[in-house]
């Protein structure tokens, strides 16, 4: 049982990671990625051929997310060029294409994907226990976390806000607005490829499927459920995302049902998502 | 086999055409991406696949799996997007994405998961023009396809309701300040754009001669990226793209790779964004 909550804990933990990376495209710079699995596989599929062929894990983790971010660049650069629905559309596009490409090439082993990836070691020891790995997961969690808060204060966080609220002002006050935007899109793939890297080690085996178009719309849920821009909303929308499938277990063949009642319900009660505009640093914080 | 290619495109590219149309129609006249629309596709091939196994007559079940996906249409507009009018746009796209998970889970737990075949023989007799095989379903296809849009063109540009449309398009706060009914003409709008889509989806299932919950996924993406490749909000933008869209898949497959079929759709999408960042017809408000 203990060994179940933690598989839980872990996919929430990697999840959330995740959904925090499209939080920095969606909520901090306000635009738009329906491509976000595509990252997530190939931090995953770079990490897991690395260390396949006998590179370290620090070295394969970090790599994936530099590998990942420089797709990122790939991507930002010719679709940056377009806005919003336009860039939806385009991003949803990656993300096919990326997929279609897992499934085709010989090196990532097609559709039966990629088997025997091995487990995260950390000096010279492999980690192979559960709750060790949830530690591992939560470490750069916390990491990304102290790194967001820092990113959304700096300067560059402020540039992104000033463009997601009107980027012709932005343009207008000095701020290079598309450089800005890659910017987000780099940062964004990176961390996306840790989680990618983390999901590969801790499955041994992934396939084309975990990063189809399904996983692309459930991370942005997750960012538009917990809140657009919101920290803490963002982590909140993984672990509900993550916890609903397993609670709605027993309903078996209606899960998927009650699954996209629930988002049309959630959208029209409270659009706002979970958090809102509501801080929980507020909510614990002192009142007056 | 170039002539074939092109036929072959020309077929495909009349159905995202036809499902184009309703994409272009809604986010012309709402600024919202209905992305439920090829779950209304796969419900009207398989109404049409249910009524015409129960009665035998493919009129009437061409016409209950058009009436069906309308009734759908117009029930996704009250209950998913109406309440959602003015908010930040990925809201309504959350929805429309949870509407279309309802809709195609609902489809495995009516239909089951398994593919049907279309319960109906058709035996087209093909000829051969300039060494290319046609048979006459793949040009009934285009005629109705051509057809439809036609009759569609006309309702906008000909009938009060139509015209109703076209103004709210361009501005909803001055159509009702002149006293248009605007709530009816985004129903008449989502009431259009699905029995368009229901139309291809049963021509497609005759077609292929198969249905199955997940047929709507790509032909409802390829849609979607046929009426941003023309321009979204430009009627004659969508037929164009769905066109451009269909042959240039079919011409990939043929002569680059059959396996990256469904991408060379999206590398087009891609290529004409970067030059031309509106669409083919770009005029957008």
């Amino acid at each position: 049982m203990s060994v179940y909550i933690f598989h839980v804990l872990i996919m929430m933990g990697i999840y959330a990671i995740l959904a925090l990376s499209l939080n920095i495209i969606v909520g901090f710079a306000g635009l738009v990625s329906l491509g976000h699995a595509a990252f997530f596989g190939i931090g995953a599929y770079v990490s897991g051929l690395l260390m396949i062929n006998g590179l370290g894990f620090p070295a394969a983790f970090f790599l994936s997310g530099i590998i990942t971010s420089l797709l990122g660049l790939c991507l930002a650069l010719p679709s940056l060029r377009v806005k919003d629905d336009y860039l939806a559309i385009v991003t949803l596009g990656f993300g096919i294409i990326i997929g279609l490409v897992f499934l085709n090439l010989e090196i990532t082993g097609g559709a039966d994907g990629l088997v025997g990836i091995p487990p995260v070691s950390l000096m010279g020891k492999p980690l192979y226990s559960k709750p060790g790995f949830f530690g591992l997961v939560a470490g750069v969690l916390v990491v990304m976390i102290v790194t967001m808060y820092t990113l959304k204060q700096s300067k560059i966080g402020r540039a992104w806000a000033a463009i997601r609220d009107n980027d012709v002002s932005a343009a207008f006050m000095g701020i290079n607005v598309y450089g800005y935007k890659t910017m987000a899109f780099i940062t964004s793939s990176f961390w996306a490829g840790l989680a990618g890297s983390l999901y590969a080690h801790y499955t041994a085996y992934i396939n084309p499927h975990t990063f189809n178009m399904h996983t692309s719309i459930m991370v942005l849920s997750m960012v538009v459920l917990g809140g657009i821009g919101s920290i803490t909303g963002s982590i909140l929308g993984a672990v509900l995302l993550i916890l609903l499938p397993e609670i709605l277990r027993p309903l078996a063949d209606y899960q998927d049902i009650f699954y996209g009642a629930l988002l049309v319900a959630m959208m029209i009660f409270r659009p706002q998502g979970i958090m809102g505009r509501v801080k929980i640093t507020e909510m614990f914080g002192r009142k007056k | 086999m170039l002539i074939q290619q092109l036929i072959n495109g020309l077929v495909s590219g009349c159905v995202y055409a036809l499902v184009a149309l309703g994409y272009t129609m809604i986010f012309g006249i709402l600024g919202i991406v209905n992305f439920a629309q090829g779950e209304i596709y796969m419900f009207g091939a398989f109404t049409a696949v249910l009524t015409l196994a129960a009665t035998g007559n493919i009129w009437l079940a061409s016409a209950a799996g058009i009436a069906v996906a309308c009734v759908l249409g117009v029930l996704l507009e009250r209950i998913a997007f109406r309440p959602l009018r003015g908010m930040h746009p990925l809201i309504p796209l959350i929805s429309a994405i949870g509407a279309s998970i309802f809709l195609s889970s609902l489809a495995r737990l009516l239909f089951g998961p398994e593919d049907r075949a279309f319960p109906f023989e058709f035996h087209p007799s093909s000829f051969y023009f300039y060494g290319a095989q046609i048979n006459q379903l793949q040009l009934a296809i285009i005629a109705v396809s051509v057809g439809l849009m036609a009759i569609l063109t006309l309702f906008l540009n000909m009938t009060k309701h139509g015209k109703a449309i076209i103004a709210v398009a361009m501005d909803s706060d001055a159509a009702r300040l002149s006293g248009i009914n605007v709530n009816r003409a985004y129903e008449i709008t989502f009431l259009l754009g699905s029995a368009l889509s229901g139309a291809a989806g049963i021509m497609m299932a005759i077609y292929y001669n198969s249905t199955s919950p997940s047929m709507g996924l790509l032909p409802g993406l390829k849609g979607f990226s046929a009426a941003i490749l023309g321009g979204v909000g430009s009627i004659p933008g969508a037929i164009i793209g769905g066109l451009v869209l269909g042959i240039a898949e079919n011409l990939g497959a043929a002569y680059i790779s059959s396996s990256f079929k469904d991408a060379f759709a999206f590398i087009a999408l891609v290529l004409v964004l970067i030059l031309l960042p509106r669409g083919i017809m770009g005029s957008r408000k």
